[in-house]
Formats: C-alpha cells, structure tokens, sequence
C-alpha cells in the first residue's frame, strides 16, 4: 500500500480516538475513565499513539508580534517494543499453561495472537514503525503551516538527534518533509556522541534514587487494590486457581494489556483482540499504577527525593542557550531536537508545563490534580518553544510553549498569556537551576568534609 | 565551516614522495601505481573517501531505452575511525615519550597532529564527518543529475540502511538532498534488523574459512618478505634507541598509517597530513597488506577456498528477484541501500564487476592484476545497477552498472557495451548461484 492511502486509512482508523486524546490534552475536563472508555491506547501512558490530526485554533499574537524561531524537543514516533523481554512474561507463562493443556479455547486464540505479535516484531526491537514515520511528517507539516513565517525562503533548520536509530529515523523523515515544503531551507542533522551529554541525559545519581523506601511503601500501598484481574484468569486458563502455579496474575494481566496496547503502534489492522479482552475498569487501573509510578521516577514526587527533573537541567540550559543566540540573528530558522520519553517528560515537569511541576505526597492527588502523563509522553509528543517579535531589534521577546502542539501555561506571572515574556522565563530557568546545582554542590562539599 | 574539497594539495616533498612510489612497483602494476602517484590518499583503501568528482562521460542507451529501475548498494560516506582507541593508543604513546623528552622534532609534530586528530575526533567515532556528509549530498545530486527519467514526480525512492550510525545518517543526507531536489518525492527511509538478510549478511561457515591456517600462514610469508621499515620510522620519531625499542614499532606504524588515512576527511582545519611521516615504500607495502588482507576476506582468494563473496549470495537473489519484480511497474523505483564496505566488496566481487572477482593465490599479484581495495569500495563508493526498458512490456530489458559511478564490465558476453541484457545477466549469476548451493547443499 502506498504511503498516502496508508496516511488515508489512518485518518479514518484514529478519527473516534482522537477527539478523546484532544481532550485529554487540553482542558483536561474529562476524568481519565471516560478518557480510557473512549480511546483504550491512552491507558498504556508512554506506549499511547499521538493524534493523526490536530484543531487549527491557536491564540493570536499580541498585536505586532510575528513569530520568528521554534525551538523544539521531540520524541520519537511510535515503534516496536524495545526488547523481546517486553513480551516475554505473559508469553512464557501461557506457553507454559499451554505445555500442561491448561488454556481454554479464548486462551488459545490468545496465545496464538502473541505468537503472531511475537513474529511480527522480531528482529523489530525497537524499529521506527510507519506509524511513527506518519507522525513525525505531520507533526512537521502543522509545524510549517502554523508558523511559515520561520520557514520562509532559505532559513537554517538544524536536526539534532540521540544516536538510537528509531530517533535518527524520525528526525530524518522529519527535516525530509520540511525539504519539500520548502526546497529553499538550508537543512543540516546530526546524531552524535557529543551531543548525548544534553539531549539523552540519564543523571546516575538521581536514578539511583529512583524509588526510596518512603515511595516504595506509599506505591506498594496505591497499587494493592488495583492489581490482578482474577476475570482474566478465568477466560483463559481452565483451572486458573492451579494454574497460578505457574502465571503471576498481577503480572501477567499488566503485561498482557500492554502487549495488546502497543500493537497499536504497529500495525494497521483492526483487530483488537488482546485490548477486547479488557474492560474499560482494567485499562483504567492499569493506568493508574502506570501514571503513579512514572510520577514517583520521573515527577517532583517528594517521597522519592523530589528531584528527578532536574535530570534535564543540562537539556533545559542548552535550550535556553541556542536561544539566546537566535535571538540575535535576523532569520534563525528552527532548532529540532528528537529524543526520547524519559527525557521529555521530566522536562516538562522541570518547567512547571501546565502544573506538571506538581509536588505531593498523597499519590491519590496525582490523578484528581491532572498530573497525567499519558497527555505528556505518547510516541511522537513534542514540545515547541515558539519565538515572537516585533522586527529583530525588538528587546521584548514573547514566546508560548506548545506541548503536543497545544498551548499551555507556565508557573510564571505575564499579561498576555498564552504567551510569555521571553526574559522572565529565562530567568525563572536560570534561578531555579542555579538553585539546584548550588545545593548540588553544597551537598557535595558536606560529603567531602565527612569523607 | 566552510571546506574546500579539491584534492588535497601535495606538498614539494610528497610529490617526490609519490614519483618514488611509482617506480618502486612493478612494471606491469603500472595502473595501480599511477593511480596512487596521482592521489596519495587512495593507500587508504576502504578508507579512501571518493572525491565524489563530476561523473565519467555517459554511453547513452541503445535507442527507445529508458531507465526505469536502479538498485544501488552503497557504502557509508566518509567517518570517523570506529574506535577512540584509534585515537587514544598512539596519543598516548607519543605524549609518554615526549613528557620523558624521548622524541625526535619529526616525533613533537606528530605528537601535535596527532593530538588534532584525536581532539577532532573525540565523541565522534564512527560517526560522518563533516566531508562524509558533503559526499553523501554530492552522491545524491550526482544520482539526479545522472538519472533525470527516473526521478520524476511518479518515482518511488526506498532508502535502507543497516542499523549503524554512519549509514543512517549516509541514507539521511542522501535522502534529505533529494527532497529538496525533486518535489513531490515519494521517499522511504528505514533501518531495521529486520533487512539485515539482504543488506549484509552473515555466513558462519564463511566466516570460519575465512582466516584459516594456511590462509594465515601465506599472509604472514606475504607481509614478512619486506625489511622490517617499522624500525626506520622508531628512528625518525625517537630519540633515544632504547627507548624506542621498548614501543611496538608494527602497532604503532600500524595506527599512524590508520590516522594518516583518515586525515583526508578529518574536520581538523585546514587539513592535517601525516603521510609524510612515512616513506614512499612504507606506505606502498601498508596499502599492500591490507589490500592483501581484504582480498583474504572478501575477494576470490582461492586460499580459503575462493568463495567468501559467496556471503552476499542472499543480496545477490534480491538484486535478480527484484530486477524481475520492477520490469512491469508503471512508475520508476529507485532502491537506496547503505551497508558496510566489506559488504559491498564483496558484492562487487561476487558479481566479478571489472574483474574484481579474479580468484588466485598469489597475493603479490594482486596489483598486477588490478585488485585494489580502493577501487572497489571506499568511503561513499557504490554499486549501482540500473535497467533500462523501453515499455512496460519490452521483451528485452538492458542493465546497465555502475562502479563507484563509472561504468563497469560484467563477465557476461553482450552486443551494447556497457549495456547488458537482463535475461543474460540473470541466466549468468542465476547458474553461478546454483552452482554454489549444489557445492553447499543448499538446494
């Protein structure tokens, strides 16, 4: 099938999924149930695929001001699992159930399907998916309608990427479609080693921290209600409570939906029968355990040391320093960069994007106060740093951050939201960061004193 | 930055250097030694990186015939060495004898290009330099400029590329020139594990044959017939005997050669050069070993047997099987792929392209036989096959290949030179290919 008939059959497929994840994204008025009821993909967090389209509305610019620069953080489009191991653990324990005639006949048509899924990825691990290619051409092609005026006539647009192939792959097919919008732009990539140090940064000694004993007891304590899924069980296996023997229940449902979920990522078929096999209440507690945990690994979570974004300062800095040297240029064109979730997500909670710099204990707040990371890492998510002015010699700079390309907020004052005064971000930034690393180094010299 | 990439000017005494080279061959090897008087840099072998010139003159196509399929197979352009230790072993090697004041003047000023070299290169190995990504645009534009029937607004362009960072971004910046070339362009770019099969795969009983022990043996008898010059070099950039006894003289005249090579797409401004380091001769007997050594493992050499090309036997059935499959398209397709060097020798050997697929077991007649590494698959070099049709329904498609984008000589008897006929040239490498599975068991 060619590309654009394949583009075509998308559009219809995603059309009802869409409407839902819009929502999700914006306002976010909906509770995540109703979110889940309608597009089920939006359970598995960072596996949901990102939107085929998006509304046209955005808020116009203070009078006078044309927007000049984009600066931009993206991850890469939707792909196969990383690893075989991904699947491996509901795989091993039906083959096993299957090994003592334990399935019954839905078990076997599950089994048989992970088989297939199984084939389908292999030798995949990983891979850029034509979905991810599709995403990554229309994110772009958005990008240059909305804003042609920092893609006119022959502009430098720079492509940075980390060196893992799926992100290369986007960033390619990315800048390939900005070459044939406009043929005149002076486009240059790279994916090197040196850039690593920013644009894939993973802080060993934050990570280390990942889960402290206080976030472990707290999340032992949110997710015990919520796992198993004894229903399952029974559809599958003939005599479920001997064969627990040899399938982890809570195991093997978590990891099973996700199998189901991430097909969505790979292929164009309709058939759903692994996600069919849940209802909407599984999907959603599924998302809750997710979504807390990613807040406990990734978020300002201060039963896990409250830190972890600050992973992303050394991104953060250089975004803010690429900037400041566009800002001097006449015609800076666009800086794309194309990463990964893990990245982007605490980079978003670092700049306090639309609340996700919220800090609490009560892992119960993290779902009534819109902490949800499923509207912040699908495949695909972005955000954009869009610039404006006036002409270039104009020293009040606004900018607006656009999060999967729809406006948001910053924990920061301005009067004319949803845009924001360049320089009072920039100093927000720098003032937080500098505040971080000097702990960082006070905490250093203690430990030195004691050592 | 901006880079000048004409050929890099010789210096009075590398042009002496050169005409010395050239009479210290053979006679009969008179083609190779000519080629490398007039570019030093080709002693780099695989690591030659193609000037990526303006392309030969074009025999045009037998009348009514137009391309309408390439299948190309392509090299990375040109990268940095694989590895920091490239870089780091002889740094380190010169800067202990210079800080124990062991090194001769010659000795300080290679310290010092050296130290160029590896800054230059420092998180950036294996990675495409900034000349490797200027060849891959100039390929692209010289691919367009060449094949104007073929990339039209209708053509179809699948880009592949092994799961290696130079090639990835080989395939990128051919694909990016490409789409600012040519609107609309309908371009695919992928690279997956998944077409590691028929981009560059891996026989295992090859592989096993490949170095076995009398193959070693006769390289060993090859390399070991000339006066041990590494000595020499210990001189020139040491100044103390003792010392210089200490360092492994073969190793580090080894990794000189290596960083010497890849001076000529390095990104160190304007330009470093360390082949005047060598002699002559030195740099004549290190391309003849490792031109040797690539013969070994991926050319002909009857040594280990005579068929390590037969490891690209599976690209060679997609190169049939896809010929046939596009002879009824009623748009033009073009197949990008970008893999390892190696591969692409031995691709080239396998289809014995200009004679490449010569099998003897005379190493020290390789030159006299035109077997060069450097001519079959440097930096940005590929094997282009195009056929040609002149309808849908044309009984009698032609193909037509390119080498490093000249046209080369297939074994296969024709009447329209350079052009050959598909069905020949399948009925050719079909045989050739079943011959082998019979010799493997593999039917």
């Amino acid at each position: 099938m060619l590309m654009q008939e394949r583009e075509t059959t998308y559009k219809k497929h995603w059309l009802l999924a869409l409407g839902c994840w819009l929502l999700a994204l914006g306002v976010q008025a909906q509770p995540v149930y109703d979110i889940i009821k309608k597009s089920p993909g939006y359970a598995s967090c960072n596996y949901d695929v990102y939107p085929d389209s998006m509304p046209d509305f955005l808020s116009a610019p203070p009078p006078g001001k044309f927007p000049f620069y984009i600066s931009h953080y993206g991850r890469h489009g939707s792909r196969y699992i990383n690893k075989r191991s991904g699947y491996e653990i509901p795989y091993k324990m039906m083959a096993q159930a299957n090994g003592v005639r334990e399935l019954t006949s839905t078990g076997k048509r599950v089994f048989s399907q992970m088989n297939v899924i199984l084939e389908d990825s292999e030798d995949r691990w990983g891979d850029l998916t034509d979905i991810g290619k599709m995403q990554h051409r229309q994110i772009v092609r958005r990008m240059f309608s909305r804003f042609p005026e920092v893609f006119a006539d022959s502009v430098c647009v720079s492509g940075r990427s980390t060196i893992v192939p799926r992100c290369i792959l986007s960033m390619e097919v990315a800048l390939m479609e900005l070459a044939q919008l406009n043929p005149k732009l002076k486009i240059t990539m790279d994916a090197s080693k040196s850039t690593q140090w920013y644009m894939n940064y993973q802080d060993p000694v934050l990570k280390q921290s990942k889960l402290r004993p206080a976030a472990q007891k707290a999340y032992d304590a949110y997710i015990a209600s919520r796992t198993g899924n004894s229903r399952l069980m029974e559809m599958l296996f003939q005599n479920p409570d001997i064969v627990k023997e040899l399938v982890d229940e809570a195991f093997f449902n978590y990891y099973l939906m996700k199998m189901g979920l991430f097909q969505l990522n790979t292929r164009f078929s309709d058939d759903n029968y692994l996600t069919d096999l849940f209802t909407t209440d599984d999907l959603y507690r599924m998302w809750q355990i997710d979504n807390a945990l990613w807040y406990l690994q990734y978020g300002f979570c201060p039963l896990n040391g409250g830190d972890y974004p600050y992973s992303q300062r050394h991104l953060l800095r250089q975004i803010i320093a690429d900037a400041d040297s566009c800002l001097r240029q006449d015609h800076p064109g666009a800086q794309l960069r194309f990463g990964h979730d893990t990245v982007l997500l605490p980079l978003v909670c670092l700049m306090g994007i639309d609340g996700y710099d919220l800090q609490t204990t009560d892992l119960d707040d993290i779902e009534l106060k819109g902490w949800w990371s499923s509207s912040v890492f699908p495949m695909a998510s972005n955000v954009q740093f869009i610039f404006y002015r006036s002409d270039p010699s104009d020293k009040d700079v606004l900018f607006k951050v656009l999060l999967n390309e729809q406006e948001t907020t910053l924990p920061i004052r301005t009067d004319c939201a949803p845009y924001y005064h360049w320089k009072d971000f920039r100093r927000y930034c720098l003032n937080k960061l500098d505040r971080y690393e000097k702990k960082l180094s006070n905490e250093k010299t203690k430990k030195a004193k004691k050592g | 930055m901006q880079y000048d990439y004409t050929i890099m000017k010789l210096t009075k005494k590398r042009v002496l250097a050169a005409v010395l080279l050239c009479g210290a061959v053979n006679a009969t090897a008179q083609t190779v030694a000519d080629e490398l008087k007039a570019d030093l840099r080709k002693v780099a072998g695989l690591n030659y990186a193609l000037p990526m010139t303006e392309l030969a003159q074009e025999t045009p196509p037998p009348a009514g015939k137009r391309p309408f399929y390439v299948n190309h197979y392509g090299c990375s352009t040109a990268y940095y060495l694989e590895r920091p230790e490239y870089y780091d072993v002889p740094y380190k090697t010169l800067f202990q004898a210079d800080s124990l004041g062991k090194l001769t003047p010659l000795g300080r000023k290679v310290l010092e290009k050296v130290r160029l070299l590896r800054s230059d290169a420092l998180n950036k190995t294996g990675e495409l330099t900034e000349y490797g990504k200027w060849q891959a645009r100039q390929q692209a534009r010289q691919m367009i400029k060449l094949l104007p029937d073929v990339f039209t607004d209708r053509c179809y362009v699948d880009g592949r590329s092994i799961v290696q960072n130079n090639c990835l971004l080989t395939l990128g910046e051919v694909s990016l020139e490409m789409s600012s070339s040519h609107s609309p362009m309908r371009l695919n770019v992928d690279g997956s594990h998944r077409s590691q099969m028929w981009m560059n795969p891996v026989d295992n009983v090859l592989e096993a044959k490949r170095t076995d022990s009398v193959a070693m043996a006769r390289y060993a008898d090859f390399i070991g017939r000339w006066p041990p010059d590494d000595i020499k070099l210990m001189g020139r950039l040491f100044s103390d005997d003792d010392y210089a006894k200490r360092i492994d003289a073969s190793a580090l005249s080894r990794q000189l050669f290596d960083l010497a090579c890849s001076t000529q797409y390095a990104g160190v401004k304007d330009g470093v050069s360390l082949f005047d380091v060598f002699t002559p001769e030195e740099l004549h007997r290190h391309w003849l070993r490792r031109n040797a050594w690539a013969y070994i493992r991926y050319g002909g050499c009857t040594l280990n047997g005579g068929h390590q090309p037969y490891e690209q036997r599976r690209p060679l059935w997609n190169l049939i099987h896809q010929g046939d499959s596009m002879l009824h398209l009623d748009y033009p397709v073009v197949h990008l792929r970008y893999t390892k060097e190696s591969m692409v020798m031995s691709l080239v050997c396998l289809l014995e392209l200009d004679d490449f697929g010569v099998q003897t077991s005379q190493l020290d007649s390789l030159e006299s036989l035109g077997w060069a590494d450097y001519r079959i698959s440097p930096l940005g070099g590929s094997m282009v096959m195009i056929h040609y049709r002149s309808g849908k329904n044309d009984p009698d498609p032609l193909v037509r290949v390119l080498l490093n984008g000249r046209e080369a000589r297939m074994p296969i008897k024709t009447d329209c030179a350079p052009y050959y006929h598909w069905e020949d040239v399948k009925r050719y490498y079909l045989r050739k290919l079943y011959a082998y599975a019979r010799e493997r068991n593999d039917v």
